[in-house]
């Protein structure tokens, strides 16, 4: 491990650190606020917010570690990382434990793991490796070659089922893929057979997959089933009006109308509190948030880096329209959690970590031309 | 440490950073617009739904306004009622906890499901749904203990009206029941299970008893726990009324009446006000206000003595002989004879090839008005009002007060009949014979009055010839209707006569004579069958239902306290022997007991 720089601390991403620090301490705060119920005679809080805190603090503490060690080392052990995961993945059917009739976890007694949340990490650093050979726009066989790679991992989360990390890890992998660029009659063929083939994905899909998106497409269907999340989400939204009800003031979500308010809905219980203007500064630290990485990926030193940078900014981005997007009414429910946001113990790990890739490759910009 | 550098001078794909920009923008862009549109065009809408979501509004009763006799005594009062009731939403197993409620209460189990399914569309599910409105606290205890093993069930308090005397005021007062499809429809401010009155001065004065319904805004979360509660318009009682009734001297006619079928009417004949008003047998109107069963209700109303029937205005019987009160005040101001002239008695008036009777059956010999009144004599009038005529009888009857409704503050009351020529042609299509003009002269015949309207004639003769409304209310003032055709002198006369049937040696109600009080009455014997042998049969030979009923019509003045007390027993026999004895004990409560002590201070 090389001595640290000095230069490290003046190239060190500090906008990304803020943006990262503000959103984390937006969702603590949120996160009083949605775990809090009225009860006769005040508030009572749930501890979920002091748990976030705390997963927070072991989040930051894996950030620093990721930021010790160079990036490129990551290079070499992007195969074997990605071998374990997809050997976890394939132990989590045969012997993970059933939560809410799901089989995504592998219990090793002290604590769960989920290979999933895994497989996202290893998949970006695999497609950043792949992807970083050659200078060239993509051809076929290029593109197959990483596209089956990262196909492994993603079909073994399908049956877990688990449709929402499924799809973040392809999208990732996806959203790399164009920031490397592909070869322009690939992209063509892309755009004219990719459309025809999205009906067939409908026979993929279970029974309740399906539900949700007829759901999505007319909440009024069951209005207290299936669709009740949806209208209750947009209800607390809307009825915050310009300036919202204040700082505990939601009566959506400490009356408990709102479901799952603390985790994949909490932007809901901010967008009832504070109101169009708190929603449009929340927007605005979300793109800030995402420009920081985008400046990262800008200013990598090499192309590893950079596709490491462009992979987080898929990773954040994606979650961030799908969560929105599904709480706002314009996309189906898929559990995904908005990050920084939404409670959640390895998720926001997972997140400061990758925080700390992204300052991992910016602060060492320059670091080799001097060595 | 050695590090590989791959690429010396790496330049990033430029449209690869387009694109990332241009993902910043759109994601930017489309919440903006979203948030735009959810939180300030349809932002008001989404506010109105949200509070929808968790304030629910609800009704809050107003206590029915008390009702107390003159002297401040309770007679309608309210308290609470335990129910029970079905939250649909959290019920389970419907038919079994209707099974279960059934066999609880006793009740028939068609009975509660009939309900349920009659109810069940017009309560919110997750309102309660009243089945049984008022159990025993005996059952009370027995449910609270198992009402956890039921979900959905609730037990319901509301406010039940309670008539502290029961069937001794309960065809004045009348009663409330749960409103019905019609006056749930006419009325909007009711609601299913509230109560209104239904009969009597329930009804007559809903108005004023029923107050007007608060309402409180709740604040509840999903699982509808209320959490706050918020008055919007405190309920306001309704109207305290207070009753020109005496409830000690209600109690003691009802008491007195027990076991017969009859009425009693204590009236101050110079306010109108009444102060008695009985009828037996009666009912117990609390049965009403709790909600009757099928069974009482059939048990009630097949009843052949009738005891819904509110006998004091709504029976109708012959007046009998205390028409020759009315009869006397004829011959007196029209001067058909004089009074002194005297017409001999000797039992019989032969009439074409009938004869009538007097009800001596030797005749009263010699008898002049004033005798004739005393001692009731028929074939004096028989004589005076084959001279006089019907056409004059029904005229000064009719302006004498009958035949007309009284007036009175309670529903369902009749007019009774005063018979004319003109009647008889449109009820029959026959002519008026001489004869029948002799049964009317004794009160006998077509003519049918009230007790109220004997009560309230008797009256008009003591307060110097008015007519007055007959008064429930103690905030209302006297109210003259109309004069009686009889001036003071021939009032003084009927007076006179009415004081010597009491204290004369052959005086027909001699029983009410009293040292300290003037009083004066007169008998009647309304037959029922009409007598067709020689000899009227004795009383304990007829069955019940061929008795004659007895009337008694009476006037006491003690100081400057006067009443008019009618008593009419429904087959009681002789007027003297039955009816007379309930007047005495009345004056001797209103007087108290000659010779007692305290008698001459009151």
């Amino acid at each position: 491990m090389s001595p640290i720089d000095r230069r490290i601390l003046t190239h060190m991403n500090w906008g990304l650190i803020a943006m990262t620090l503000l959103l984390f301490g937006v969702g603590v705060a949120n996160l009083y606020s949605a775990s809090g119920f009225r009860v006769d005679d005040g508030i009572a809080v749930s501890s979920f917010y002091s748990k976030q805190l705390l997963w927070g603090a072991v989040g930051m503490g894996g950030m620093l570690a990721v930021m010790l060690f160079d990036y490129r080392h990551l290079k070499s052990l992007a195969w074997p990382v990605f071998i374990v995961t997809v050997l976890l993945l394939v132990a989590v059917p045969l012997f993970g434990v059933t939560v809410y009739g799901a089989k995504r976890w592998l219990s090793f007694g002290f604590f769960n793991l989920q290979p999933s949340e895994l497989a996202k990490i290893s998949t970006l650093i695999i497609a950043a490796r792949l992807l970083s050979r050659g200078g060239e726009p993509l051809d076929w066989g290029e593109l197959f070659k990483i596209l089956g790679i990262c196909l492994i991992p993603a079909a073994l989360i399908v049956t877990q089922p688990d449709l929402g990390t499924t799809l973040n890890v392809l999208l990732n992998v996806g959203g790399v893929i164009l920031y490397r660029g592909i070869a322009r009659h690939v992209f063509k063929t892309c755009i004219i057979a990719l459309p025809p083939l999205i009906p067939l994905g409908w026979f993929v899909l279970h029974d309740y997959q399906k539900q949700r998106i007829l759901t999505f497409l007319d909440p009024g269907r069951d209005p207290l089933g299936a669709g009740y999340h949806i209208i209750q989400s947009q209800i607390a939204i809307g009825s915050g009006q310009i300036w919202g009800k204040g700082f505990l003031g939601g009566t959506q979500s400490q009356l408990r109308f709102l479901p799952e308010k603390h985790t994949d809905f909490a932007v809901a219980v901010f967008g009832e509190e504070w109101g169009f203007i708190g929603n449009m500064i929340l927007l605005g630290l979300f793109c800030l948030f995402l420009l920081a990485i985008f400046n990262s990926a800008r200013d990598a030193k090499d192309r590893f880096g950079s596709f490491l940078c462009a992979g987080v900014f898929f990773y954040f981005f994606w979650q961030i329209l799908i969560n929105m997007g599904m709480v706002v009414g314009l996309m189906p429910v898929v559990g995904i959690p908005l990050p920084f946001i939404s409670y959640g113990g390895s998720a926001t790990i997972v997140n400061f970590c990758l925080i700390g890739l992204v300052l991992n490759v910016s602060m060492r910009r320059f670091v080799f031309k001097a060595s | 440490m050695k590090v590989q550098l791959d690429s010396e001078g790496f330049q990033p794909p430029r449209s690869g950073l387009m694109l990332l920009q241009g993902l910043v923008a759109l994601i930017f862009l489309v919440f903006a617009l979203r948030f735009w549109y959810l939180q300030i065009h349809k932002g008001e809408d989404y506010a109105r739904l949200a509070s929808d979501n968790r304030l629910r509004q609800e009704q809050m009763y107003a206590p029915r306004g008390l009702l107390r006799d003159r002297y401040g005594m309770l007679l309608a009062e309210n308290r609470p009622a335990y129910g029970l009731g079905l939250v649909r939403e959290d019920c389970h197993d419907i038919p079994s906890t209707l099974a279960q409620i059934s066999q609880w209460t006793g009740i028939d189990l068609t009975e509660i499901t009939q309900r349920y399914e009659r109810d069940k569309r017009k309560v919110k599910s997750f309102e309660p749904l009243i089945l049984v409105p008022d159990i025993s606290f005996e059952l009370l205890a027995a449910v609270e203990a198992n009402i956890n093993r039921w979900p959905g069930l609730e037990i319901i308090v509301r406010p039940r009206r309670y008539y502290p005397s029961g069937p001794e005021l309960a065809h004045l007062l009348g009663y409330v029941s749960e409103a019905d499809e019609k006056q749930l429809q006419q009325r909007p401010e009711l609601a299913l299970g509230d109560t209104v009155g239904k009969q009597g001065l329930e009804l007559v004065l809903e108005d004023r008893l029923r107050g007007q319904k608060g309402l409180r805004q709740m604040e509840v979360d999903v699982v509808g726990r209320d959490l706050t509660h918020h008055i919007l318009r405190a309920p306001q009682a309704g109207e305290n009324i207070n009753l020109t009734i005496d409830l000690a001297l209600q109690h003691k006619a009802f008491e007195m009446l027990e076991g017969q079928s009859g009425c009693i009417v204590v009236l101050d004949p110079d306010t109108g006000q009444l102060h008695a008003l009985v009828t037996a047998p009666a009912f117990d109107n609390n049965a009403f206000a709790r909600g009757l069963t099928g069974k009482e209700w059939a048990e009630l109303r097949d009843n052949p003595r009738h005891p819904m029937q509110n006998r004091v205005i709504q029976s109708v019987y012959p007046p009998a002989s205390i028409w020759k009160l009315l009869m006397a005040g004829l011959v007196l101001e029209d001067k058909v004879v004089d009074p002194k002239e005297t017409v001999f008695c000797n039992g019989r008036y032969p009439m074409g090839n009938r004869v009538f009777r007097c009800w001596k059956k030797w005749g009263h010999g010699h008898t002049d008005l004033h005798k004739a009144l005393v001692e009731s004599c028929d074939v004096y009038f028989y004589d005076v009002a084959d001279k006089i005529g019907i056409d004059r009888i029904a005229e000064f009857a009719k302006a004498s007060g009958f035949g007309e409704l009284t007036g009175i503050d309670l529903p369902h009351e009749r007019s009774g009949l005063v018979p004319s020529r003109e009647w008889k042609r449109k009820r029959f299509g026959e002519v008026w014979h001489r004869g029948e003009t002799l049964n009317i002269s004794i009160g006998q015949g077509f003519t049918l009055v009230t007790p109220l309207q004997i009560a309230r004639f008797i009256g008009a003769l003591l307060n110097g010839g008015k007519l007055l409304k007959p008064q429930i209310l103690v905030d209302e003032k006297p109210l003259v209707q109309h004069e009686i055709p009889i001036g003071a002198d021939a009032r003084k006369v009927i007076l006179k006569a009415m004081v010597d049937t009491v204290d004369a040696p052959r005086g027909t109600a001699r029983r009410l004579r009293r040292p300290d009080a003037v009083i004066g009455g007169k008998t009647g014997t309304a037959q029922v069958v009409r007598i067709v042998g020689e000899e009227r049969r004795k009383k304990e030979e007829m069955e019940y239902w061929e008795r004659d009923h007895a009337w008694m019509a009476a006037w006491g003045q003690k100081d400057d306290k006067r009443y008019v007390i009618v008593v009419m027993v429904e087959h009681g026999g002789g007027g003297s022997s039955t009816a007379g004895p309930i007047v005495k004990g009345l004056f001797d409560y209103l007087f108290g007991v000659p010779g007692e002590a305290g008698a001459d201070s009151q």
